[in-house]
């Protein structure tokens, strides 16, 4: 891979991210392909980006909107895949995918691969823990996601 | 996404999970610096006066946790399913981890069920070929439903 498309991918990645911080979902799906494959594991979602990927932004985006998103680590691998480690951060003021809100703060690592093919993102894939996302937001048992007594 | 080769680093890796597929966590440490940082991100065990996590040294923490993890799953073995790397020693892989219980871990009591578990490593190798940094993220919520547990502690 060129130093060029290194920096492309780098480029393209932070600007994803840059979207996610400022809960710009239109921002975001600008630098993914519409088809693109997007698998966000935590949550057992495969699809593509204007339905699986539109659906999770607009969640977060709707459910946290004070969302601050932290770039800690962000690299570019030989495949033009950019590998970031995230923290998001928020207070939940609505439902989030079943999670009844209650006003609780969430602080949450994430592993992010995001598989450039020229100047947008093709393939899109998440990893963090849903455990430590149900601590946070005061869910009490698997079984019971909806449920907060 | 296709697998990518970066000789030194990915070898480094490699050995890695050979040497954890076997239970040699000796070896494990071996391909580690001796101060190798690590954070396995998901690790939070919440007591009465303190939370522990899974951050610290891998001759430390991370030692200790592989050799309480490989005596309660004796059957615990891994499958790497991708994985890619840069030029400058940064490595991510996704890795599924299996296991059979046949001791209680943590919070799981042993109902002696299987796991079967997608996790992601990122390593930091330096250019000796040593491991300076491991990081490691999975969800605890998935590895809970499949040992039988169901309250989030």
């Amino acid at each position: 891979m060129s130093t060029i498309e290194t920096a492309e991918a780098f480029a393209i990645a932070r600007a994803f991210f840059a979207g996610m911080d400022a809960r710009d979902v239109n921002g975001i799906m600008a630098r993914v392909d519409p088809h693109a494959s997007v698998t966000l594991v935590p949550l057992g979602l495969q699809g593509d980006a204007e339905t699986v990927g539109r659906q999770y932004f607009e969640q977060l985006a709707s459910a946290f909107p004070d969302l601050q998103v932290r770039v800690r680590r962000l690299f570019i691998g030989k495949d033009k895949t950019a590998v970031a480690e995230i923290t998001i951060e928020g207070t939940q003021a609505r439902d989030f995918f079943g999670i009844l809100n209650q006003e609780k703060l969430m602080d949450l690592d994430q592993v992010w691969f995001l598989h450039a093919s020229g100047s947008v993102i093709d393939q899109i894939k998440a990893y963090w823990c849903q455990n430590r996302l149900y601590r946070r937001l005061g869910v009490k048992r698997l079984d019971r996601v909806t449920i907060t007594a | 996404m296709s697998v990518t080769i970066s000789p030194g680093a990915i070898a480094t890796v490699t050995a890695f999970f050979d040497a954890y597929r076997v239970h040699d966590v000796e070896r494990m440490v071996d391909l580690c610096t001796d101060n190798a940082d690590f954070h396995y991100r998901p690790f939070e065990i919440w007591g009465r006066q303190r939370v522990i996590r899974g951050d610290g040294k891998v001759r430390t923490i991370g030692k200790a946790i592989w050799i309480t993890l490989i005596d309660a799953f004796p059957d615990l073995t891994n499958q790497v399913t991708y994985s890619t790397a840069d030029d400058e020693g940064n490595v991510a892989v996704e890795v599924v981890i299996s296991g059979t219980q046949a001791k209680p871990f943590g919070t799981f009591g042993n109902l002696g069920r299987h796991y079967d578990l997608p996790h992601v490593f990122l390593f930091r190798v330096n250019t000796e070929g040593l491991i300076e940094e491991i990081s490691a993220y999975w969800d605890t919520a998935d590895w809970s439903r499949q040992l039988g547990r169901l309250e989030v502690d």
